[in-house]
């Protein structure tokens, strides 16, 4: 009797044991794949930001040249 | 218009994701697998939205060969990169799976080689872009090794049947079977996914018209 119960017990913690494992490696793969897909979302906030940054710099450069080109006739 | 569209998408893709988080928390452990097995749920529409996102951007290819217009150029280069990013959550996901299941984190079997060659042909590609400054041999240079590197997709798709693979034959085309509340929250992650392909795939496409634009305001500060 005392050592089929020890033998449940330990049936029980090596279940516990196998549950965790499994656990453990799921939140993993889990947390993963979710941080890939937000980093890649990350990424192409930062690289539109800085595209519209470019595209604005370009504009105003081509504003103040087309205005000092349209000014230089009168000078 | 097509902002609110893309939030509208987007809202959905993360509502349906949250929905079947939540389904998939709820549903018991797998007989053999354990609770590993829930990785499904993720791993293998990630591996279906970037085989589809390699079918996208074969077709943009062809199309862009044959018309010489931009914006298959555009869409092929997006949705590569999308789909790079999702056989990359592939690769990992199987790979976590595998440690669990197999005991080792990665072995050189039919399938997850020609998944790994498939991830390393479609960076490749982004690679040879960035490679090439000229603006129309760029885009048709890129479009072969597109259409070169699709080669592959049948490959990782038929490999599980082609060859004695290590890797678990398919649930739903090989006799294996689910039942039917697991296939239903399955098959809604996989719409979920897609989703979320769909409108990274829109963002994507709409900085390479930016790109566009700063390439000719370039050529315009060039001419003044």
């Amino acid at each position: 009797m005392y050592t089929l119960l020890l033998q449940s017990a330990e049936d029980v913690a090596r279940e516990i044991a196998r549950l965790q494992h499994g656990y453990q490696f799921l939140s993993y793969g889990l947390i993963v794949a979710w941080l890939l897909l937000v980093g890649y979302v990350l990424m192409m906030v930062a690289r539109e930001r800085k595209l519209k940054r470019e595209i604005e710099s370009l504009k105003a450069m081509l504003e103040s040249t087309s205005s000092g080109s349209r000014q230089s006739p009168s000078r | 218009m097509r902002n609110k569209l893309l939030y509208l998408i987007g809202a959905a893709a993360i509502l349906l994701l949250a929905r079947d988080i939540y389904a998939i928390i709820g549903l018991p452990e797998e007989v053999n697998q354990g609770i590993i097995f829930k990785i499904i749920f993720f791993h293998v529409p990630m591996a279906i939205t970037a085989l589809t996102c390699a079918l996208v951007a074969f077709c943009a290819s062809v199309a862009f060969l044959v018309t010489k217009n931009f914006n298959y150029d555009a869409l092929a280069v997006s949705v590569t990169e999308v789909g790079l990013a999702f056989l990359a959550g592939n690769l990992i996901t199987g790979s976590i799976w595998g440690r669990v299941a197999w005991g080792i984190w990665w072995t050189w079997d039919a399938r997850l080689t020609s998944a790994l060659v498939c991830w390393l042909l479609y960076a490749g590609y982004l690679m040879l872009r960035r490679a090439i400054e000229e603006p129309t041999q760029r885009a048709t240079f890129a479009a072969v090794f597109s259409i070169f590197a699709f080669i592959d997709v049948p490959i990782v798709i038929f490999s599980i049947k082609w060859w004695r693979t290590q890797h678990p034959a398919p649930v739903f085309w090989g006799g294996g079977s689910m039942p039917h509340d697991w296939y239903a929250i399955w098959a809604w992650n996989v719409l979920a996914m897609m989703l979320v392909g769909v409108v990274f795939t829109a963002v994507r496409l709409r900085q390479e018209e930016f790109q566009r634009e700063i390439d000719s305001l370039r050529r315009m500060a060039h001419a003044l």
